[in-house]
């Protein structure tokens, strides 16, 4: 946590922008550069941001999101996405598309849910160990002062 | 059909939880049912078999490389098969009635269904690496079964023992069977037929020319010897009593033990024959066929003696198979089928009398004669047919046995080698069995039982002893003729070669008749002196439990101090490990074969700016490492990250680019995180040496790393990949991205197993930050964790015996006590 003005400002406008650009990233992954892992360490980027700025337990309040279940989900939701083909008597993670672009989002198919997975499971990862050490009391005691304080 | 008989039996073991109800006894013999189905179902195929038929069936999976799911029935198969099922029926019956007051009975029953299926699959499969497949999951059940009464020592020990012994044979099997089948293939099978029995007996008469012929042999018989027990590693099977009755019953005198008979029996066609397969059964099986037989009447234990009686049974069949030809297929078969039927029987009356009295001590127990008559009837004819008495089968069965050492075409001393083996086993079989009954049935009544009520069992548990038992003495007095029938195809797929044979209780005097009565009167005077003869020195057992424990702990320790040696907790030191041992195994053969492929042409189009960029990554590399400050350190290995993002936006590759970047300033981010509390200069603390010898050991790794990436860039043996992504990412995956198509396509699998390495890295940092433990004295404290007591549990105490307290993690330790204030130390370690 740095008390500084200019970062906390930058970080507050660009948050939202970020993670946009994320999700933006992630949906064009499949035709231009970007995917799930470029989208998913820019959003973690971005929530990383909130974090140096406001603190990890201001950086929490603001995404109500469990990281590690976030991560967990992903890894299960990419997995899940290869299941369909074994229907079918196809190798796993076969793919399937839906023929027609679904306009602003573009072609839909169990790859790019696939990359969905990447994109939620590289988010957790990132952020879950960026607040493992923002949140190691012998790395910054503040951060567990005012954590403990606000408990109580 | 035999794929689904194995997978029925699979398949419905979950149906044993309904042992969990009550009553008992009821839900036992219905569930008897379905062993019984199996039964019936193989019996009906016996027709066929008889007339020298065969039935098989496959499940091709990956069928170039020959890896199938085949199932095949022979005489053999439908021999054990028959067995199998058939004394299942009475023992899950049984198991019903005896563990009526044990509300672990479900548990106990899914056991047992698994194990059958297991069996069967093992007696049924056509293929060797499906047998292999069942013989493995026959281990791990039995395993299960025997810690049944896990809360006890000894059953937890008895059943590590058994796995180990067990699964290091597998182990030594599996091997055995693939040089095998790699002999196979060299004499001209085809890779797909080179894992069938059927194939590998027709080629046995070239595989036994091979140089392989000698390594799969002993792989095997190491495989067989301690799955069937046999000297010296016969040791887990007494252990394995810990098992409850029915599963002893079961497993060790019917079915598990005879798996190694069984497979030897297989392939005695086809590697069978030579001095190496012929003697070392012989000699091997005919020591533990004595030996087994001296031990067992010192036991007091029933269970016990009964458990080295078995012992001393297996060795005898497996001496059988040794001595081979005609009458040794044919005793073999015998005399699986005469012990499978006394054996169980006598087992489950040892359960009765165990369930009844409270104890299975024979010095504790006598004058059952007046309580249970109809038990002591069952056991009497059971340990008559042990003993080997006229008119009983296990007298057919000792008959043949001498045949067939009498006629066997072996050279010299192992004839009369095995002679001597089998009467001195009869004269034990008889001391064993006449000790068992004096001491339980006969004489006054000891005040244990006394004290209790006894009776003899209901019919719900009296029943399968009695069957048994009672066939023992039908089939030799009535059925002989249908008995040969039936045993005929199964010694003609021991032998290799269709024949058919009679039994017969008395023809006539002769050798083997004469041997046998004066083997039965030998017996019959030592056992009048069985008291002494139990209590002489010299008739001593070899331990050879004693003897595995010292081996265990003398691995653990051996696998402690290595892991001492290489966890030392130290980021740098594991670094050095990796680095050593990657350029020992990738180095070496690079060095020797790889160097002519490297290639390095300087293109001629280099840009100005492309030479700066490249020039500054080595600069910054050694920036980083001359940094005497830590921010300085990260801000020069930025500079390195950034200038490889450069070449990559120089060389049109975006998405490389971009994940290069953002790892670049995340990476960044972290290590802030980390060094911000840190002190701002780096403190040396290795001396002079380390630090040269680790430079050293870097360029070295450095310099052969670049040369693999430009030997493998300039290799023109294969094909590159890259025009064919190229070509088919828009139409096969759809996006005009190839980077992204291949990740989440094309090399889906790839990243998927990346996430999941990701995920698990998050848990290990998790793990690593939240639970730590304040650091120990590693002297001191690190010491007790280390320490095994023989009588403890091998694998709770290897686990306590991680290298130190230091790396344990501690789940239910309070947060705050762990804190403690960094280090200096620790600082440089992370």
């Amino acid at each position: 946590m740095y008390e500084s003005v200019i970062l906390r400002t930058v970080a507050r406008v660009m948050m939202p922008l970020l993670l946009l650009l994320a999700a933006f990233m992630l949906l064009r992954g499949h035709n231009l550069p970007g995917g799930g892992f470029i989208g998913g360490l820019l959003a973690s980027a971005a929530i990383i941001m909130q974090i140096i700025a406001f603190g990890p337990t201001f950086a929490r309040k603001v995404i109500r999101v469990g990281y590690l279940n976030m991560a967990a989900f992903g890894v299960f939701f990419g997995a899940f996405w290869g299941l369909p083909a074994l229907f079918f008597n196809l190798p796993y993670m076969d793919a399937f598309w839906i023929n027609d672009p679904i306009p602003g989002i573009g072609k839909i198919g169990t790859p790019v849910l696939f990359d969905v997975g990447v994109f939620l499971a590289v988010i957790g990862v990132t952020t879950r160990v960026a607040l493992l050490l923002a949140e190691e009391p012998e790395l910054f005691p503040m951060y567990v002062q005012a954590e403990t304080e606000e408990l109580s | 059909m035999l794929l689904w008989i194995v997978l029925f039996a699979l398949v419905t073991s979950p149906l044993g939880l309904l042992g969990r109800r009550t009553p008992r006894p009821l839900i036992g013999w219905g569930l008897a049912v379905l062993p019984l189905s199996l039964f019936v179902l193989l019996a009906l195929q016996i027709p066929l078999i008889a007339s020298g038929g065969r039935l098989d069936e496959a499940v091709p999976w990956v069928p170039a490389m020959g890896l199938e799911l085949r199932f095949s029935l022979d005489g053999l198969g439908m021999l054990f098969a028959l067995i199998i099922t058939g004394i299942g029926t009475l023992i899950v019956g049984y198991a019903g009635a005896y563990m009526a007051n044990d509300a672990g009975l479900g548990r106990f029953l899914v056991y047992m269904f698994l194990f059958m299926g297991a069996m069967l699959g093992v007696v049924l499969a056509g293929n060797i690496l499906t047998m292999f497949v069942f013989w493995e999951l026959t281990s791990i059940t039995s395993y299960l079964l025997i810690g049944y009464k896990h809360d006890y020592p000894d059953a937890r020990r008895g059943a590590q023992q058994s796995l180990l012994i067990t699964g290091i044979g597998g182990l030594a099997l599996l091997l055995g069977l693939l040089i095998l089948a790699a002999a196979a293939q060299q004499v001209g099978v085809s890779v797909a037929d080179s894992y069938r029995f059927d194939a590998l007996i027709a080629a046995g008469e070239q595989i036994r020319q091979t140089a392989l012929y000698a390594p799969a042999v002993a792989l095997i018989f190491l495989g067989c010897f301690t799955k069937s027990a046999q000297f010296p590693f016969h040791f887990w099977l007494p252990g394995a009593m810990q098992a409850p009755t029915p599963a002893s019953a079961f497993l060790h005198s019917a079915t598990m033990v005879k798996a190694g008979i069984y497979l030897l029996a297989r392939l005695s066609p086809a590697l069978g024959e030579t001095l190496l397969w012929n003697g070392t059964l012989v000699a091997v099986g005919g020591f533990t066929f004595v030996f087994g037989s001296i031990v067992a009447f010192r036991q007091y234990d029933i269970k016990a003696l009964l458990a080295y009686t078995t012992l001393s049974m297996l060795g005898g069949l497996v001496m059988m198979i040794g001595l081979g030809g005609k009458y040794g297929a044919e005793a073999l078969v015998t005399g699986i089928l005469a012990h499978a039927l006394y054996k169980s029987s006598l087992f489950m009356v040892a359960g009765i009398i165990d369930h009844e009295a409270g104890t299975r001590d024979l010095n504790k127990l006598g004058a059952l004669r007046r309580y249970m008559p109809i038990t002591m009837v069952v056991t009497a004819i059971a340990l008559l047919s042990q003993m080997g008495i006229p008119i009983l089968m296990g007298f057919v069965s000792k008959e043949w046995m001498l045949k067939a050492a009498l006629e066997s075409s072996l050279p010299d001393p192992w004839p009369l080698v095995a002679l001597i083996a089998i009467v001195i086993g009869a004269v034990g079989y008889i001391i064993a069995a006449w000790r068992l009954f004096r001491n339980a049935f006969l004489g006054e009544p000891s005040p244990t039982v006394q004290t209790h009520h006894l009776v003899d069992p209901k019919w719900s548990m009296l029943l399968s002893p009695a069957v048994p038992s009672a066939l023992s003495l039908i089939l030799p007095l009535g059925l002989l003729p249908a008995v040969s029938s039936l045993l005929s195809p199964a010694a003609s797929a021991v032998y290799g070669a269709p024949f058919t044979f009679e039994l017969y209780l008395y023809r006539g005097v002769n050798t083997a008749l004469l041997i046998s009565l004066g083997a039965i009167a030998l017996g019959v005077l030592f056992a009048t002196q069985q008291q002494r003869l139990a209590a002489h020195k010299i008739i001593a057992s070899i331990d050879g439990a004693v003897v595995f424990d010292k081996l265990i702990e003398g691995l653990l320790a051996f696998a402690t101090g290595m892991t001492r040696m290489i966890q030392s907790g130290r980021l740098r030191t594991y670094l050095l490990y990796i680095v050593l041992v990657f350029m020992l195994f990738v180095g070496t053969p690079f060095v020797a074969y790889g160097l002519d492929d490297i290639r390095f042409v300087l293109d001629e189009n280099l840009r100005f700016y492309e030479v700066v960029v490249t020039a500054l990554i080595p600069i910054a590399v050694i920036a980083t490492i001359a940094a005497r400050s830590r921010l300085g350190a990260i801000i020069a290995l930025g500079v390195a990250g950034a200038m490889v993002a450069l070449i990559f936006v120089l060389f049109s590759a975006p998405d490389l680019a971009l994940t290069q970047l953002l790892i670049e300033v995340l990476s960044t981010v972290f290590l802030l995180f980390v060094f911000s509390v840190l002190p701002s200069r780096f403190a040396s603390l290795s001396p002079a040496w380390v630090r040269w010898r680790d430079a050293f050991i870097a360029t070295v790794f450095g310099v052969m790393m670049a040369m693999l990436v430009l030997a493998t860039s300039s290799n023109t043996d294969f094909p590159s990949l890259a025009p064919w992504f190229l070509a088919n990412s828009l139409s096969e995956g759809k996006g005009t991205n190839v980077v992204n198509v291949i990740l989440v396509d094309f090399r889906g699998f790839d990243t998927l197993g990346e996430i999941v390495v990701l995920f698990v890295a998050v848990l290990g940092i998790y793990g690593l930050l939240r639970f730590r433990r304040v650091k120990p004295d590693v002297r001191t404290s690190g010491r007790d964790a280390q320490t095994i007591m023989p009588g403890e549990d091998p694998v709770l105490a290897g686990n306590g015996a991680s290298p130190s307290a230091e790396h344990q993690v501690s789940a239910g330790v309070e947060p705050q006590r762990l804190r403690k204030s960094i280090t200096e130390k620790d600082a440089n370690d992370v």
